[in-house]
Parts: C-alpha cells; structure tokens; sequence
C-alpha cells in the first residue's frame, strides 16, 4: 500500500493512506499514512457505524493538507474487543452424519445463505463465477482425483469460506464474527476438506500447488490443526 | 485489533515480520501541495483485491488493477485477494469497512469533500512491487483525466 503512495505523489497525485501495520509503513515512509489498531480486514474500523467510518476517513482526507512529510498520524480511536462467547455453541446443527458429504452440507447451508443475502441485499460470494454445488464439487474432485488449477481450486474455496460465513451470520443466534469463524474451522466439513486438501497439495509437482498450500489455503492462524489432520 | 506486531501472537507477529513481508525502501518520499479539501476530487485506491463480479479475479503476483465505477452497487463488489491472512466477515457484512465509498459520497453532499471520481479502483495488495509499478504509472494518467487530485489509498 505503500509504494502506491510513492508510484502516484511521483506520478503527480496527492495521497492519503491507511496504515494497518505501524512497522510496514515506518519502512516504506508514504506521504501519509494514517495508522489505525484496527484488525486486519478492516481499514475503517467497525462495519454498519458509519459514524465511526466517517471520521476515520475524515482523518485520512484532513492529511492532505500537509506537506510536511512523510507523515505518520497515530488515529487515537479503538475498536473494543468483541465480548468473548467461548461458550457459544451453533444454534443449526452441521454435525456430520456417518455417510455426510460436502454437497449435503452446502445444500443445508442454502437456506440460511438465501436469508442472510436478503438481510444484506449483497452478497461476497461469486469471485469464481461458480454455483456453490460445483465449488464443492471442485473440492471433493480434487480430495478425490486429479487437482484441478490451483487459482481455479484457490477462487472456489474462497467462495464457499464466504457463503458459509454469510450463511452462519443469519443463524436464529449468530454469535459474533469471530466464533463463526471459530465455528468454521471446528464443525464444518469443509475445514475439514481443506486440511486434507493442503497436504496432498503440498506434495504435488505443481509449483502453484504448492504454494497454495504453504500460503493462501490455511491461515496463519489456523495452521496448527493440520499436523492432527494429515 | 493490531497494536505492535510486538504485542501479537507469536503465528501473526511473524507472518507480518517485515523481514518476511519485504517492504520496499526509498531514499525521499514527495509530498505534493493541493487545493483545500473542499475542492479536491477524491478517488479511493483499494489494495483489497476487489472488483465488479464477472471481472477478472486476481491472481499471486497480479500487480495490475480492477476499475470501480462509483455507481456500481454494492452487490457487485467481490474480493479475490490469494491472502488468507485478514478479516473478511468486516467486508461481507459492510463494504464500506473496506471500501468507504458511501462515507466519501456523504463528504461530498455535506460539502466537507469537493467531488468523487467517476472510477475507482483496487490492487491486490500482496502484489510485488515491480509488478505494480508500470500499472500505477498508468493509474496516475487515468485519474488526472478524470481531474482528481486526491487519492485515498486504503488496504485490507
């Protein structure tokens, strides 16, 4: 994000930037950074407070005026930490049944996908260009047989981490973000699928292969399960 | 939250190393002057990977951009960044907590704002730097055509 700041103030374009990472932007010195304690994913900080955006970006705009750079501007509001609800517990049971398979759970999860994308009137869901069946078939094809194209497999897997996600945020009780993610990674089959995606991944001959399964199919923080998966 | 990658957990903090990351260095930094904010025309630059659906995804190493009417509808924005590494519920539940294009349309109908650009546009952040080079060369002709003179530069 930072070198764009340098490309574009070079090329003529004042900029205004947001700094998620202090030790990044102390490196790379843009024009103007505006530096938030937000998390990762979430530039203006809280989603639907539109107050709150407003005066993050106001912050960011009111650095145009200086040139006296390269400026650093620590932002001095927080997001609090979401209440911890460690005893939450899924209100739709996607316990897997003996002879469950990833298509029977998509089809569970259509429905609360349907209501969720009728509360928002947007979905994220579609970056593949795939209907949620054939994305979970890409998965199980390539538990199962030969991997298809890595970015093919990487899109598809993104699409349905999004239309789980969104389908969870209308469940009768949807907890917070942070434990429909941790909802995600311990119940659903899918998770499951994808920790025993990255090892047959990792082994493929396929450099692209390989690298989505030492990068971008697992998070970071979420790496620690695959040693019990494979 | 992210305070000091000093502060984080051990997995996060070294994902974010700037040892690992490679963050680029340059020996002076421009700082362009420009009119009071009531009369800029802002753009917001996005580095998290969006685009219109049916555009082409991005893909590792894709240093190049997507284009972002301002008039595209919100259902239509989707993210294809190869991170795993963020947040994404912020984004499925508002995309103006990535993206704050509502927020700058208020600016700009209370008057705090000059204009907003026709276009916006987005990079994948996780892009080399040499690899976005040349395209935000060609970034910065496409938006003194459309008379900004501010750009909003927000990541993921």
């Amino acid at each position: 994000m930072g070198a764009l700041g340098h490309f574009l103030e070079r090329e003529g374009i004042p900029t205004a930037g947001i700094s998620l990472v202090r030790e990044h932007t102390e490196i790379v010195r843009p024009p103007r950074a505006l530096w938030v304690t937000f998390e990762l994913g979430r530039p203006l900080g809280k989603p639907d407070d539109a107050p709150f955006q407003a005066r993050v970006l106001r912050a960011q705009l009111d650095m145009l005026a200086r040139t006296d750079g390269p400026l650093l501007v620590d932002y001095p509001e927080e997001v609090e930490g979401e209440v911890d609800l460690s005893g939450w517990a899924c209100p739709i049971s996607l316990a897997p049944q003996p002879s469950d398979t990833l298509d029977a759970e998509v089809a569970r999860l259509a429905t609360w996908y349907d209501r969720a994308v009728a509360a928002r009137g947007r979905t994220t869901v579609g970056a593949s260009g795939l209907d949620m069946p054939a994305a979970a078939a890409l998965v199980t094809g390539a538990l199962e047989g030969a991997l298809p194209p890595a970015q093919t497999l990487k899109l598809a897997v993104d699409d349905l981490r999004a239309f789980y996600l969104e389908a969870a945020s209308a469940f009768p009780d949807p907890g917070t973000s942070k434990t429909r993610i941790a909802w995600f990674w311990d119940e659903t089959l899918l998770a499951k699928a994808l920790l025993r995606l990255q090892p047959k991944l990792a082994a493929s001959d396929d450099k692209q292969h390989k690298l989505l399964a030492s990068l971008t199919l697992i998070p970071a923080t979420e790496r620690h399960r695959l040693g019990g998966s494979t | 939250m992210v305070r000091r990658l000093s502060e984080l957990p051990e997995v996060e903090a070294r994902h974010l190393s700037p040892d690992r990351v490679k963050c680029p260095t340059y020996d002076d930094t421009p700082l362009l002057p420009g009119k009071p904010l009531g009369q800029r025309r802002v753009a917001i630059i996005s580095t998290a990977g969006l685009h219109k659906r049916g555009d082409r995804p991005f893909d590792r190493d894709d240093g190049s951009y997507r284009v972002i009417p301002a008039e595209t509808p919100a259902g239509e924005l989707v993210m294809s960044h190869v991170s795993v590494n963020f947040d994404r519920t912020g984004f499925q539940q508002d995309h103006n907590v990535v993206f704050p294009i509502d927020r700058l349309r208020e600016l700009v109908a209370d008057g705090t704002v000059g204009s907003m650009a026709s276009v916006h546009y987005s990079f994948m952040g996780a892009f080399p730097v040499d690899a976005a080079q040349p395209h935000a060369k060609h970034l910065a002709g496409l938006l003194k055509a459309d008379k900004v003179d501010a750009a909003l530069l927000v990541p993921v």
